[in-house]
């Protein structure tokens, strides 16, 4: 998400059954992109991560969250987001509030997850194509889509527009692939965040994603 | 990190204040009203007990939130020479959902409180700020619109300054300093030291609101 009032779907590849994902389904995305006249606009990379509280005496229960996520992007670096799911919460905050939490020293983190790849311009339309790995290692977890509509930031009016757009996509992809785009969308209005599109509906969509990858068997 | 200074005032003093710094200074003052809740880590959460504070200040038409973490003061012989205490400080502005986003983590709340006064900020080598504030309980939970002063008569005023490792000793050096210029009316140091009203402050201060009286006339 480049800006403010921008609407964004964020999507993953789904094999079709018997398959697994791999670098080359990312390879083959990047030419259907292309093969739509879109123009190369840069790289980007998002950091989710996955947080487990800390116990100092592990035979005693603790009343917390179980589970913080955070994520951060390479577009807004001096943001950082929280989504607590259990809770239904969105937290935005300045980047500073990483060194706070270690400071704290009362969640550590359990595991990352990067999503990168490549950024396109198609017209009034954002798209970035990229892979979702475990940091540290080549795990590869899923194929990432992330369409993004420049000049309007209300979900339900750029609702059918994008879905438009993700189903010609779909179409020029199935010329030499199988499998197909799916999108995973949050309830917004579970986690009170409005029509008007934001950081924060970016920062949930992201962390679904993430469950959504980790909660799948790899090989 | 951050340098820091305290001591207090009689409330009756505090325009006198406000016309020193002003003449000092040459800036404006700004109001200021923030809601501070400090919270601590519940039990067994953490490597160590935390604390937290937020703080919401209520000067805006809209709330705006921050989350401050301080750290224990710089120790050792060196520090203890030290004027001022120099402590590591993180502040980050953080969604109005905070206080339901540290309940979920585990923390609960020791104590709320109502900072109301104001603020100068002006640049003296390093940027300096300025508070000068009466600290309110809030008699119910939240209720802030029912604070009452701890203390009536009486007001905290705290001098800091930003520093890193490389530059404490010229933020401290500027922030006492500057203190000086305050001494008729304010003794300050370090917090924790006490220091008391100042014996002569009523001459100064009367000195001080004439000349500002005289000079608006």
């Amino acid at each position: 998400m480049s800006s403010p009032g921008t609407t964004c779907k964020l999507c993953y590849w789904q094999p079709s059954g018997g398959t697994t994902v791999s670098s080359q389904v990312l390879v083959d995305l990047i030419k259907s992109i292309e093969s739509m006249n879109g123009v190369r606009s840069g790289r980007w990379q998002v950091t989710a991560s996955q947080h487990r509280p800390i116990r100092r005496d592990q035979a005693v229960q603790v009343e917390c969250a179980r589970e913080l996520l955070g994520v951060a992007f390479s577009e807004a670096p001096n943001k950082y987001y929280f989504v607590l799911r259990p809770d239904h919460m969105v937290v935005e905050a300045d980047s500073t509030i990483q060194s706070i939490m270690e400071n704290l020293q009362v969640y550590r983190n359990h595991l990352t997850v990067v999503f990168e790849g490549f950024q396109y311009q198609l017209g009034d339309f954002h798209v970035k194509a990229g892979r979702a790995v475990i940091a540290h290692s080549e795990n590869l977890r899923g194929i990432v889509l992330e369409v993004e509509y420049l000049p309007v930031s209300s979900l339900g009016k750029t609702h059918q527009l994008m879905q438009e757009f993700v189903d010609i996509w779909q179409e020029v992809a199935a010329q030499s692939m199988t499998g197909r785009i799916v999108h995973l969308e949050p309830n917004f209005g579970d986690y009170s965040l409005s029509d008007q599109y934001s950081w924060q509906h970016t920062a949930l969509q992201y962390i679904s994603l993430m469950v959504h990858f980790l909660s799948q068997r790899t090989n | 990190m951050e340098c820091v200074v305290q001591g207090i005032i009689e409330t009756q003093h505090v325009e006198a204040l406000q016309v020193l710094l002003q003449g000092l200074c040459g800036g404006r003052q700004e109001k200021l009203k923030i809601h501070e809740i400090c919270l601590k880590s519940g039990t067994n959460l953490g490597v160590e007990a935390s604390e937290v504070h937020l703080l919401c200040s209520l000067s805006q038409t809209d709330p705006v939130w921050t989350v401050r973490h301080v750290g224990g003061p710089m120790r050792g012989a060196g520090a203890e020479q030290l004027p001022a205490h120099v402590r590591s400080v993180l502040e980050s502005s953080i969604s109005s959902n905070a206080l339901r986003f540290f309940y979920a983590l585990g923390y609960k709340m020791d104590y709320e409180l109502v900072r109301i006064g104001y603020v100068f900020q002006f640049q003296r080598v390093v940027p300096i700020t300025v508070t000068a504030t009466m600290l309110c309980k809030v008699p119910k939970l939240h209720a802030i619109d029912e604070a009452i002063p701890v203390t009536p008569g009486i007001q905290l005023v705290e001098l800091t300054a930003p520093a890193s490792t490389e530059n404490y000793s010229e933020a401290v050096g500027a922030i006492s300093s500057f203190a000086e210029h305050l001494a008729p009316l304010i003794h300050l140091s370090k917090p924790g030291v006490p220091t008391g009203v100042v014996p002569t402050a009523s001459t100064a201060a009367a000195s001080l609101v004439s000349r500002g009286a005289m000079k608006v006339s």
